[in-house]
């Protein structure tokens, strides 16, 4: 492989005679990343000042030292002010007063990633350093945790203070979690995979993660106001206890709820409706099922998130009592419509990365996906089932006794489409002769980390046992095995595997090696102590414990900065090879019978030059007479369906 | 400067066919996702209100069955549905051919639109209640701010979808809406999905009218 010294893709196009307006031409006074902060804090500023013009004289205000109203003002008209900065705002504006929009100017060069493109190429890769981002915030609070739990007796922060950390830590993940694969892979891949040369709605698309964004910063905003002392869960009633840092909480939640639901709308509609000629849904790949079956999860659960986020911030801006028992409303209303969104979303982490294991497996084993339709099947079959499970997350908080045997079941019930998938990847690796590179040292990873992920869930789905290790460390273990140790080590299988095409550079094989053997044996290490740490009865979010347990919180605190430290190498493995001493990577390194590798690297700004025809699955490896995959010529062959539908 | 709908791309006349399909075909399946999303946020509605009133915390759902003003009610509760038949009423129109009609529906529905959307928020002023007096009147203020989201929504639609059609009419000609032109099946998809969301809201605009006013 050779050093390369030019991106081709950075290339500048030639100026075309007309101009694109002030605001979409490159330089200071176009709309990007920088006016988008001016328009957020101009935003802030305005919506906090009318808050307290129209409210600070009411009693319950005036009183009480705090203004949620000019708070959740501020913050809102901030998001407007961020999305009118960035450009968002600029289409539906014209549209308003009946002009024609102006298409999007897509700039070249590095600044197109701080701008609002249509792109789905520079949207996955803007998604990409975004994800990352929340990960590495989130990560930093992760080894505050652990700093703090080195010793039960003397203690870097204030019982407060580290409730706080942990909230914030849980929140960044979570929400960073939802859209770690949806948004950089599914955005970037899909329409590579499916054979369309665009998204059904780029704009949406761009408006999903300039919001996302926007609503991680309005989560952070929670710190300076003080944070939230309720966990990423914000049960009720200490959300209508807490400071002014809950609207940070909630109003954030419904921000990026936004941004999940306009993710979610925009794939599902671009896979029912872009698939190319002949790719029927029996050779849809299996990612792009997964990605589906995501999508529908998303655009169908969150708005429940994007409700009690608004309940609750009318509970502390207009004094409603939603969440108030005392004033009629009710606590378990919040950890009802939190959880008929929060499990759903177990699934929105777990099946992208159960996609993209899907998708490697037959590279690196060089054999058809085993049980493809199974796989298919068990990916729907997951996501409609998640939405009856919801109701044990409240086995101990107010549900009635009666109904536990009934979403005991369903929750078990759940773990046989599960099963299904597992069994998919497994059939897949027996009897095969793996190809043990970087992508697929991380699937196997995660099918070794979920199982104990999986198996520990099962047995937290049975009553007896969920009363008895319930807001303990094992369920904190449970919870990082699955969505850590499945979803995390998928997304970096995925980013092995497709970074070359995305960035046209190779990972460097032996830092990865580094970065994948300390990040699994080293989570592992951190994690599988807490099973045992929760069995012995420590509880979560609490900053102090029994002296016993010193040992074992010590071992998992050093395993966590080691941990830390694998993400480190991670980092500098990107800078390195994409930076440092940048190997171009081929078209298809792989080997992959994948669509999306048959195009160029870098891929060309429309995908393909014509649209392909698709012949057959992707996953016909090591098959004698194997089918052509597609056509990707000017021409449709014989026998197969033309662009219009009619057979040539 | 090139958009990014110029970069060396060119599509043969099937290409180009299918993906106007597709675009159509987004449209069309957009707006009903986009209902199926809705419905999902106004069960959140639904949920909460049926919740609190079986819970009935501190016999607090509902004291003296105080009720939320009627003669706002009836009038938000007519005009939306008024909005609705005047947006399908129309579409049936167009469908026919008469653009002028559908136009005429049209700007009779964003108005009757806006009306229910100043009346909702007028309401507000005029409760007989404080917001967080019981689990009704919490529930009906959580109503209110989705019904204001649903006309906001509503009124955008048809509002957009009008000035295009005089844009497009001033531009190409009225005849040209009704011809096989890229942008006027566009046009007429965009117009079908939004009639199917006023249709909607006019519908769930109903039933959460029985739930806060009559039930």
């Amino acid at each position: 492989m050779s050093t390369v010294h030019e991106r081709p893709h950075d290339i500048a196009l030639a100026a075309s005679g007309t101009k694109p307006p002030l605001t979409q031409r490159p330089g200071l006074l176009s709309q990007h990343l920088g006016t988008a902060l001016v328009g957020a804090i101009i935003g802030y500023a305005i919506g906090h000042w009318l808050g307290n013009t129209i409210s600070s004289h009411y009693p319950y205000i005036a009183n009480s030292g705090q203004n949620a109203i000019a708070d959740t003002l501020g913050l809102m008209l901030g998001v407007v002010g961020w999305l009118l900065g960035i450009g968002a705002l600029n289409y539906p504006l014209a549209k308003l007063v009946g002009r024609q929009p102006s298409s999007e100017v897509e700039i070249q060069g590095w600044s197109k990633y701080f701008r609002y493109s249509t792109n789905h190429k520079t949207v996955g890769l803007q998604y990409v350093v975004g994800v990352l981002l929340f990960m590495f915030t989130g990560g930093l609070l992760a080894m505050a945790i652990r700093t703090e739990l080195l010793s039960p007796t003397t203690h870097v922060f204030s019982p407060d203070t580290y409730i706080k950390i942990v909230s914030e830590h849980g929140t960044v993940m979570m929400m960073m979690a939802t859209s770690i694969v949806v948004g950089p892979l599914g955005n970037y891949l899909v329409p590579l995979m499916i054979g369309s040369r665009r998204m059904a709605f780029p704009r949406i698309e761009a408006f999903s993660f300039w919001i996302f964004v926007a609503g991680y910063m309005v989560i952070f905003s929670a710190m300076p106001f003080g944070g939230f002392p309720t966990g990423w869960t914000g049960y009720a009633p200490l959300q209508t206890q807490a400071g002014p840092g809950m609207v940070s909480y909630l109003f954030g939640f419904a921000v990026i709820g936004l941004g999940m639901m306009a993710a979610g709308f925009n794939i599902a509609v671009t896979i029912i409706n872009y698939r190319a000629p002949g790719m029927t849904w029996s050779r849809v790949p299996i990612f792009v099922w997964s990605i589906l079956a995501t999508a529908a999860l998303l655009t169908l659960a969150t708005p429940t998130l994007f409700a009690a986020g608004v309940f609750g911030l009318l509970d502390r801006t207009v004094q409603t009592a939603f969440y108030v028992t005392e004033h009629g409303g009710s606590s378990y209303l919040w950890e009802n419509l939190f959880w008929f969104f929060g499990h759903p979303e177990v699934y929105i982490m777990a099946l992208p990365g159960f996609g993209i294991a899907g998708e490697i497996l037959p590279v690196f084993t060089r054999k058809p996906l085993f049980a493809y339709k199974v796989g298919a099947a068990g990916m729907i079959g997951v996501s409609l089932l998640s939405f009856f499970v919801w109701q044990h997350h409240l086995f101990q908080s107010g549900i009635n006794p009666d109904m536990r045997p009934l979403f005991m079941l369903t929750t078990e019930l759940i773990s046989i489409p599960t099963g299904f998938i597992y069994l998919v990847g497994m059939g897949t690796m027996y009897k095969a002769k793996i190809r043990f590179d970087l992508p697929m040292l991380f699937v196997m990873a995660l099918y070794f980390n979920f199982l104990i992920g999986g198996v520990t869930g099962v047995f937290l789905s049975d009553v007896p046992v969920n009363v008895t290790v319930h807001g303990g460390f094992f369920v904190l273990s449970h919870f990082h095995y699955t969505i850590m140790g499945g979803l995390l080590f998928a997304f970096m299988a995925g980013l092995y595997y497709w970074l070359p095409k995305m960035t046209g550079r190779m990972m460097n094989r032996r830092i990865g090696l580094w970065h994948f053997w300390t990040m699994f044996i080293f989570f592992n290490l951190t994690f599988f102590p807490m099973f045992i740490i929760g069995l012995l009865g420590q509880p979560r979010r609490v900053f102090t414990y029994a002296k016993n347990l010193q040992g074992l919180n010590d071992f998992s605190s050093i395993s966590a900065f080691v941990l830390g430290f694998s993400f480190l190498i991670f980092f500098f493995n990107l800078v390195w090879s994409l930076y440092i001493n940048p190997v171009k990577a081929p078209d298809n390194p792989w080997d992959s019978l994948g669509l999306e590798w048959q195009t160029a690297t870098p891929v060309p700004a429309h995908n393909f030059d014509r649209i392909p025809v698709v012949l057959a699955d992707p996953y016909h490896y090591s098959e004698v007479n194997a089918p052509a995959v597609a056509d990707l010529g000017p021409s449709s062959p014989p026998d197969e369906p033309s662009l219009s539908g009619a057979p040539v | 400067m090139k958009t990014i709908q110029d970069q060396g791309y060119t599509s043969t006349p099937e290409e180009a066919e299918f993906e106007l399909r597709a675009h159509i075909g987004s449209i069309w399946s957009g707006g009903r996702l986009f209902i199926g999303m809705y419905t999902f946020l106004l069960a959140s509605l639904v949920f909460a209100y049926f919740y609190l009133r079986s819970a009935n915390n501190g016999l607090l759902w509902r004291p003296d069955h105080i009720t939320a003003p009627t003669h706002y009610g009836w009038a938000v509760f007519l005009a939306t549905v008024a909005t609705g038949i005047m947006a399908v009423t129309g579409q049936r129109r167009l469908r026919g051919g008469a653009l002028i009609d559908w136009q005429v529906a049209g700007w009779t529905a964003l108005t009757t639109s806006v009306i229910a959307l100043i009346l909702q928020i007028w309401e507000l002023s005029s409760l007989p209640f404080y917001p967080g007096s019981s689990g009704y009147a919490s529930t009906f203020i959580g109503f209110s701010v989705f019904n204001i989201m649903t006309l906001v929504i509503t009124s955008f639609w048809l509002e957009t979808a009008l000035a295009r059609s005089h844009r497009l009419g001033r531009e190409r000609g009225r005849n040209a809406l009704l011809s096989t032109d890229a942008d006027a099946q566009s046009w007429r998809a965009n117009v079908s999905a939004m009639t199917y969301f006023v249709g909607f809201a006019a519908l769930s605009g109903a039933f959460l009218f029985a739930m806060f006013y009559q039930l």
